[in-house]
C-alpha cells in the first residue's frame, strides 16, 4: 500500500509537471503493416493490432493477443510459461517476427509471449497460415509481426502510461518521437512488475513465488540521406526475472532470468524500377535458470546470432513484381547441456506478385535453405485474391513450411540427434472476405498436413532422443468480424473472433492435448464525448490434457469478462480503470494452475 | 426363528468369535476388512500429479485415484515416488513436492503431510520409531549435496538432516535389515556403492562397492553402474546392468557373480521371493533359483508394450504373482499386468499416469 500511495503522488506530480506544455498532437489511428507482409498475403488474412488497442490490454503479448485473435495460449499460471498454439500447432510452429527477424528462440524454437512486453511497438501484425517461404522456421500455424514504424513526418510527441492494479502490478509505458523530414527517432521504455500472489478461487491457497519483472528498452533511428537511400536502425534490449509459481508450498521455489538484445541495421535504396534492402542483424539470447533459488547453482543458455539479408524487389511494370531475398545466419550457441556449437544457414528465395487488375492479385514463391545441419525441404506458395464486387472477395492459399531442427534438438549433449530433418506442413486454406459499409466479416477455413513432426523419444541406450516421428492434421475454421460506427458524438467498434480448431494426431486419431475446440473473443468499445466503456469477453472450450483424450481430467471449459472505464480529462490526458474477470470466473488454463479472479487496474495516459 | 435357536446361535457365534480374535493366525476365518482398501494392491502412479489406484485380491475390481476420494479432492503432490509403510500407516514420498502424505493404509484417510526439510525425497524406511528418507536435493550436481533426513514421526518433522552425497553417488532405494540401513548411492546407472547406515549412530558404517563398467554413450565412455538391489537370508542381492553380485552381509565380501548378457539390453528391477530371484530385461521377465550359477536363458514371460520410456517401469513379485507396470506415454492412464509365476496373464487393468510401484495391504 505504502508503494502505491508513493505511485499516485508521482503520478500527479508528473500530471501538473506536464500540463504546462501546450504541443498538442492528436494521434489518429493509424494502421502499421510492413510493406512485405501486406505485398504478399493476397491470399491470408491479415489481422492489425494498433498501438492504442495494445494500451487496452496488459502489456505482455500473451494478454494482447489471447483477448483479440484466435490464437489459444496454454500459460502455466499468470505471466508464466506460456506458449501459443496457432490453428492447433505446436509452441515452435508459431514464427515471431521482430521488424522482420524471426526471433524465436535457437534453443528450443519457441517464443515465450510472456516474455514480451508490448509496450515496445507501434503495431503487431498476425497472419494466419504459412509464410515460411518469407519468414523462415516455425511460419506453419501462423506468423506474429511485432513492428516498429519509421516514419519522416515532422512530430515532437511524448507518450506516458502509468498503471497500477492488482496484486501490486505496475505497469509503465514511456514513448518519445521526434521526426523531421530526414530524421525520425522513437525511444520507448517499458517496465511490468507484479507480486502476482492472487488468492486462489477454488481453495484457501494462493499464487506462491509467482513475482516477476521485466523491462524493455526500445530505441528506433531512421536517416533519409536523400530520395533514394534510407537507413533505420532498430534497437531492443529486453531484461526480466520471473519466479515459477508453486502448486504446493512445499515444493522447491524456482526462478528464471532473461536478456534478449536485438540489433537491426537497414539500407534501403529505392528507385523506380528497384528496391534494394540490405540487413545486418544481431540477436543475442541468454537465459539462466535456478531450480532452487535458496542456492546460486543455475542452468543456462547463450546464444547469439548474426543475420544477413539481402532483399531486391524489380518492378518490371506496375503490376509485375519480382523479389528475391538471399541470406545468411550464423549462430553460435552453448548451454549447460550443450557443447559450443555453431551452424551455418543460407537461404535464397524468389517471390513473384502480379497484380491482374484491380480485382485480381496472386503470387508466387519458392525458397530453399542450404544448410550442413539437417535436412530442408524445397518451401513454395501460392497465393491469390479475387474482388468480385464491393461486398465480395475470395482468398486462396497453398504453401509448404516448415520449422528447423532447434539447438536442443540437434546439439544436446546427451540425446542430440545431428540427424534430424525439419518439420514440414502443407497448407491449404480459402478466405472469404465480405464488407458492407463499416461492417466486415472475413470466414477462413484450412487444412494443414505436418508430417516429419519432431518428438524427444528414448533410444535403444534408453536416453531421450528427438526424432522425426509425428504426423498431424489440423483444420478448421476462423470467423473475424469488425464492425465500426461513428454519428455525432458517438464512436463505438466491435471486434468479434471465433476459431474452430482440430488437431489430430494421424496415428491415433486424438486430438492434440491442449488445443481447444472452439474458442471465441469479443472486444467493444463505446465512446461519448469525453467517456469511454470498453469490455472484453473471451470463451476459451474445454481442453484435453490426456493424450488418449480421456475426458475425465479434461479442464472445463470457461468465459472471461473484462470492463473499463475511461475519461479523457483534457484532450490529451485520460484517466481510466478497468476490472479483469468481472464474473470471478475460477478457471485454470493448464491442470492445477489456478488463474486469479476478479482484479483491478487504473491508469493514467499522458499525450504532450 | 425360535428363541431359543437364536440363543444357541449367538452363544456358538460368540465362542467362535472370541476363539477367533484370540488368535490371529486362526486361517479359516477371513479377516474382517480394516477399511475399504484393505486385502488389495496399491499401485502408485506417478503423474502429473500422483494418484494411488486400488485393486482387489482377486483382481475382479479397481477404484482410481482413491487419496483423491477419500480426501476431498486434496491429492499427494507432484511426481509421487514410493510408499514406505509403518503399522497401519502408509507414507507416500512425492519427489516433486518434497512432501510425505501420511494416510491410514486400509482407509487412506489423511494422518498428517511431512511438508519441509524434504528436498526431491525418493525412498524411506522406519527404523525404531523415526523414518529415514534419502533426499537427491539439486539434481544437477551429479549427487553431491544428496542428504538423508530422520524424521520424527510423532511430530511428522524433519529432526536432523545428515548430508551423504558426493559426485556419482546420489543416494536412491534404502532397506533395513538386521537394525542397519542400506542405502543405494547410485542413481539413473551411475554409482556403484551401497553404504551401510548405522540408525544409532548415525554414521555410515561400511559402504559395499558394486561392479561398474565403461560403456559409451554418444561416443563419450561413461560408467555404468548399480540399478537395483534386494536383501535375503544374509545376503545382498545387487544388480549392476549386466552383473548380478551376491554379498555376504556379515562380512559384506562378494561371494559370487553372474553374467547377464541379452540381446534385449541390461537388467533391472530385482525381486526375491520364495528363493527365486526375478529381474527384467527389456519388457521380458526372466528368474531363475537363488542358488544358481548361470543366468536363464530364456524369458519367463514378455508383455506387450507401446510406452517409448516406460517399459518395466513397476515390478514386483509377491504371494505367486507377478506385477509389471507399464508407464506408457505419460500424459494419459496407463495400466498394469499381472501374472501368475508360470508367466500366464491374469488380467490386464487400467491404472493411473506413469505406474511406478506396487503395495500390498493383505
Amino acid at each position: 500500500m505504502k508503494h502505491f500511495l508513493s505511485y499516485i503522488l508521482l503520478l500527479g506530480v508528473i500530471a501538473s509537471a506536464f500540463s504546462q506544455t501546450d504541443s498538442i498532437t492528436v494521434l489518429e489511428e493509424v494502421l502499421v503493416v510492413p510493406t512485405k507482409l501486406k505485398e504478399f498475403s493476397s491470399g491470408q488474412t491479415l489481422t492489425t493490432l494498433s498501438d492504442s488497442l495494445l494500451l487496452q490490454n496488459k502489456p505482455s503479448l500473451t494478454s494482447v493477443l489471447n483477448y483479440n485473435t484466435p490464437i489459444y495460449f496454454k500459460e502455466n499460471g499468470l505471466g508464466m510459461v506460456s506458449s501459443p498454439s496457432f490453428r492447433g500447432t505446436t509452441a515452435s510452429q508459431t514464427a515471431v517476427l521482430w521488424n522482420g527477424i524471426n526471433i524465436n528462440s535457437r534453443f528450443n524454437g519457441q517464443t515465450d509471449f510472456n516474455t514480451i512486453n508490448t509496450g515496445s511497438y507501434d503495431a503487431i501484425n498476425v497472419r494466419g497460415g504459412g509464410g515460411s517461404v518469407i519468414y523462415g522456421t516455425g511460419a506453419i500455424g501462423g506468423t506474429v509481426h511485432l513492428t516498429n514504424n519509421v516514419d519522416f513526418k515532422r512530430q515532437f510527441s511524448n507518450k506516458l502510461y502509468l498503471g497500477y492494479g492488482s496484486f501490486d502490478t505496475y505497469d509503465t509505458r514511456y514513448q518519445l518521437k521526434a521526426a523531421n523530414k530526414k530524421w525520425s527517432t522513437r525511444v520507448s521504455y517499458s517496465r511490468n512488475q507484479s507480486e502476482n500472489d492472487y488468492d486462489y478461487l477454488e481453495s484457501d491457497n494462493y499464487n506462491r513465488n509467482g513475482q516477476f519483472y521485466n523491462n524493455s528498452l526500445n530505441a528506433v533511428v531512421g536517416f533519409r540521406a536523400n530520395s533514394s537511400n534510407t537507413f533505420k536502425l532498430y534497437s531492443e534490449l529486453f531484461e526480466g526475472e520471473r519466479h515459477f509459481s508453486l502448486i504446493r508450498a512445499s515444493e522447491n521455489k524456482t526462478k528464471y532470468q532473461d536478456i534478449n538484445l536485438k540489433n537491426l541495421l537497414e539500407w534501403e535504396y529505392s528507385n523506380r524500377k528497384i528496391t534494394s534492402i540490405t540487413r545486418v542483424a544481431f540477436l543475442k539470447e541468454e537465459y539462466k535458470y535456478f531450480p532452487n533459488i535458496e542456492t546460486d547453482s543455475y542452468t543456462f543458455g547463450e546464444a547469439n546470432t548474426l543475420i544477413g539479408k539481402y532483399d531486391l524487389s524489380y518492378n518490371f511494370s506496375e503490376k509485375i513484381k519480382l523479389n528475391t531475398i538471399l541470406s545468411h545466419e550464423y549462430t553460435d550457441g552453448k548451454g549447460s547441456s550443450i557443447p559450443n556449437n555453431f551452424r551455418n544457414i543460407s537461404s535464397g528465395a524468389l517471390l513473384l506478385k502480379h497484380q491482374v487488375n484491380s480485382k485480381l492479385a496472386y503470387e508466387a514463391a519458392a525458397r530453399k535453405e542450404i544448410t550442413q545441419d539437417y535436412e530442408s525441404p524445397f518451401l513454395f506458395s501460392f497465393g491469390s485474391g479475387y474482388r468480385f464486387n464491393d461486398y465480395y472477395k475470395l482468398k486462396l492459399n497453398v504453401s509448404k513450411n516448415f520449422r528447423i531442427p532447434t539447438y536442443n534438438d540437434l546439439y544436446w549433449a546427451t540425446g542430440g540427434n545431428p540427424d534430424l530433418a525439419a518439420e514440414e506442413a502443407l497448407q491449404y486454406e480459402l478466405g472469404n472476405e465480405f464488407t458492407y459499409k463499416n461492417l466486415k466479416l472475413t470466414l477462413t477455413g484450412y487444412y494443414n498436413d505436418i508430417d516429419n513432426m519432431i518428438r524427444w523419444l528414448p533410444n535403444s541406450s534408453g536416453y531421450w532422443s528427438p526424432s522425426n516421428v509425428d504426423e498431424v492434421a489440423t483444420y478448421g475454421g476462423e470467423a473475424v468480424l469488425n464492425w465500426k460506427k461513428q454519428f455525432n458524438n458517438h464512436q463505438i467498434a466491435i471486434n468479434s473472433t471465433y476459431a474452430y480448431t482440430v488437431s489430430k494426431n494421424k496415428e491415433t486419431k486424438n486430438q492434440l492435448i491442449y488445443v481447444p475446440y472452439h474458442k471465441a473473443t469479443t472486444s467493444v468499445y463505446y465512446a461519448y464525448q469525453k467517456f469511454f466503456v470498453e469490455t472484453q469477453a473471451l470463451y476459451n472450450g474445454e481442453v484435453f490434457t490426456r493424450s488418449d483424450n480421456n475426458p475425465i481430467y479434461n479442464l472445463n471449459d470457461y468465459f472471461l469478462w473484462n470492463v473499463g472505464l475511461g475519461y479523457q480529462f483534457k484532450p490529451h490526458y485520460t484517466i481510466g480503470g478497468k476490472v479483469r474477470n468481472v464474473l470471478n470466473t475460477a478457471y485454470e488454463n493448464v491442470e492445477n494452475r489456478q488463474m486469479p479472479g476478479t482484479n483491478y487496474t487504473i491508469y493514467l495516459t499522458l499525450n504532450f | 426363528m425360535k428363541l431359543t435357536k437364536f440363543l444357541a446361535a449367538a452363544f456358538i457365534g460368540s465362542i467362535l468369535f472370541t476363539s477367533c480374535s484370540s488368535d490371529d493366525d486362526f486361517s479359516d476365518q477371513p479377516d474382517e476388512p480394516l477399511g475399504n482398501y484393505d486385502n488389495g494392491i496399491l499401485v502408485l502412479n506417478e503423474g502429473g500429479t500422483g494418484t494411488v489406484t486400488y485393486i482387489s485380491e482377486d483382481l475382479q475390481t479397481s477404484e482410481q485415484a482413491i487419496y483423491q476420494t477419500v480426501n476431498d479432492g486434496d491429492d499427494i503432490g507432484a511426481y509421487a515416488q514410493s510408499i514406505f509403510f509403518d503399522d497401519d500407516l502408509a507414507y507416500i514420498i512425492s519427489n516433486g513436492s518434497n512432501l510425505i502424505t501420511v494416510v491410514n493404509r486400509y482407509t487412506f484417510e489423511l494422518v498428517g503431510k511431512v511438508d519441509s526439510g524434504l528436498e526431491v525425497p525418493r525412498y524411506g524406511v522406519v527404523e525404531n520409531g523415526k523414518a529415514y528418507v534419502t533426499n537427491q536435493g539439486d539434481l544437477t550436481d551429479g549427487g553431491v549435496d544428496d542428504f538423508l533426513t530422520i524424521i520424527d514421526l510423532e511430530t511428522l518433522e524433519v529432526e536432523q538432516t545428515i548430508p551423504m552425497g558426493a559426485q556419482d553417488e546420489a543416494l536412491e532405494y534404502i532397506k533395513e535389515e538386521g537394525g542397519l540401513l542400506y542405502i543405494q548411492k547410485a542413481s539413473y546407472d551411475t554409482g556403484n556403492k551401497i553404504a551401510v547406515f548405522n540408525p544409532t549412530t548415525n554414521t555410515v558404517d561400511n559402504t559395499i562397492e558394486t561392479y561398474t563398467y565403461t560403456g559409451t554413450l554418444y561416443g563419450a565412455p561413461k560408467d555404468f553402474g548399480l540399478n537395483s538391489f534386494e536383501i535375503e537370508d544374509g545376503f545382498i542381492y545387487s544388480l549392476s546392468g549386466s552383473y548380478l553380485e551376491k554379498f555376504n552381509l556379515n562380512t559384506l565380501e562378494l561371494e559370487s557373480s553372474i553374467s547377464l548378457d541379452y540381446e534385449g539390453g541390461d537388467a533391472y528391477n530385482i525381486d526375491i521371493e520364495d528363493d527365486q530371484i526375478y529381474f527384467t530385461v527389456a519388457n521380458s521377465v526372466y528368474t531363475m533359483s537363488i542358488n544358481a550359477d548361470a543366468a536363464p536363458e530364456d524369458a519367463l514371460l514378455t508383455y506387450n508394450t507401446n510406452s517409448a520410456w516406460g517399459v518395466m517401469y513397476g515390478f514386483e513379485v509377491e504371494d505367486d504373482r507377478i506385477y509389471v507396470a507399464d508407464g506408457g506415454d505419460f500424459v494419459s492412464d496407463s495400466f498394469v499386468e499381472v501374472y501368475d509365476l508360470e508367466g500366464n496373464l491374469l488380467s490386464n487393468i487400467t491404472v493411473g499416469v506413469g505406474p511406478n510401484g506396487f503395495y500390498f495391504n493383505d
